[in-house]
């Protein structure tokens, strides 16, 4: 398993303006532990949402890792397993063991996608409306 | 445990304890194609956040020069994926994630995009070849995809029916083309990606 903390920056975007990586390698805050990948566990989606609890944001302060105490701050609002990775500069695979361990300390909510949404007309029917109702161009009404 | 999202607004009560913020159901559609062709162009049209970069793992299938037993060898690599989202509404929540490049060797981003809805695979006529893997992809786990050519302004020199050929997709997957700097092209060719998923659920 490669787990470079530089990204291999082989898609559309350059990498050279991005901040630098953390000191801290990545999978130590994890203990080695991994998700996704070679993991026998099938991993949280990427799509998953995640939301603090109120008794995650009580305990903010009193937090020992700035990774925990980051990823409670930042769901404040909803945010995607992605979102939070992208948005803390970790990744995905640390993300998820991390924001498992704190839903199992109660203090992130975790949400699951729909299973089937792939399969369910319903979902599909409304994701189609919704996308239908977005205009041309930003600011602007689109004209049907 | 992790809870489930109903797709019915409001079918779920909202625990007390997430000072009742209540998550949007996320979905997710998977922007594909070859290195360059406007995957995260695509994403940023469309988005309503600046496209965010990931850092993810996907498993290459690489079949080693020095490999003297001729068994490809599964390597997972780290890799950048683009991404962005357009709330529909409060709730629900379309994701849209760009599929890493890693175009010359099998790979699986079965990690990535289990679940999703569709996929657009983003073609550009002067490099064919570079789409093929994701096409492949895409009819190897039966998600419903539609090519999509991107083109300056939304037109192309070639017959449609001459791209059909030269990519090898049959008639049931639609081809399309679309303009990916333009939000109303994007959104029109996720359209096509989703009209052909309705279509498969219902028959």
């Amino acid at each position: 398993m490669t787990t470079a903390g530089e990204p291999s920056g082989d898609d559309d975007t350059a990498w050279g303006a991005e901040a630098p990586a953390s000191v801290v390698r990545p999978f130590l805050l994890t203990a080695g532990r991994i998700a996704g990948g070679d993991s026998l566990v099938p991993p949280m989606p990427i799509e998953t949402q995640v939301v603090s609890t109120d008794m995650g944001l009580a305990a903010l302060d009193a937090l020992v890792f700035d990774q925990h105490r980051d990823i409670i701050a930042v769901c404040r609002q909803p945010q995607s397993l992605a979102e939070i990775a992208a948005k803390l500069r970790m990744h995905l695979n640390v993300i998820r063991v991390l924001a498992d361990d704190l839903r199992a300390d109660g203090q992130l909510a975790l949400y699951a996608p729909q299973a089937d949404s792939a399969r369910d007309a319903t979902v599909l029917r409304r994701v189609i409306d919704g996308l239908r109702a977005i205009p041309d161009s930003r600011g602007a009404i689109r004209e049907r | 445990m992790v809870s489930e999202l109903s797709p019915t607004p409001g079918a779920r009560s909202v625990s007390a304890d997430t000072q009742g913020v209540r998550p949007p159901l996320p979905v997710k559609m998977v922007i594909a194609g070859g290195f360059g062709v406007g995957k995260t162009t695509t994403v940023g049209a469309i988005s309503e956040i600046e496209p965010l970069t990931t850092e993810a793992s996907i498993t290459s299938v690489a079949a080693g020069v020095d490999d003297l037993s001729h068994t490809p060898q599964k390597v997972t690599t780290t890799v950048a994926m683009d991404f962005g989202c357009v709330t529909l509404d409060p709730t629900l929540k379309l994701y849209l994630f760009g599929t890493p490049g890693q175009e010359r060797f099998g790979f699986m981003w079965d990690d990535l995009i289990e679940g999703a809805l569709g996929g657009l695979v983003i073609v550009d006529t002067r490099r064919l070849d570079d789409c093929y893997a994701a096409v492949d992809y895409f009819e190897h786990r039966q998600i419903p995809f539609a090519v999509a050519i991107n083109a300056f302004d939304g037109k192309v020199e070639h017959d449609l029916n001459d791209v059909r050929w030269a990519l090898d997709v049959g008639e049931h997957v639609p081809l399309t083309v679309f303009d990916a700097r333009s939000r109303g092209s994007v959104r029109d060719a996720l359209l096509v990606v989703l009209e052909h998923a309705l279509a498969a659920v219902e028959k």
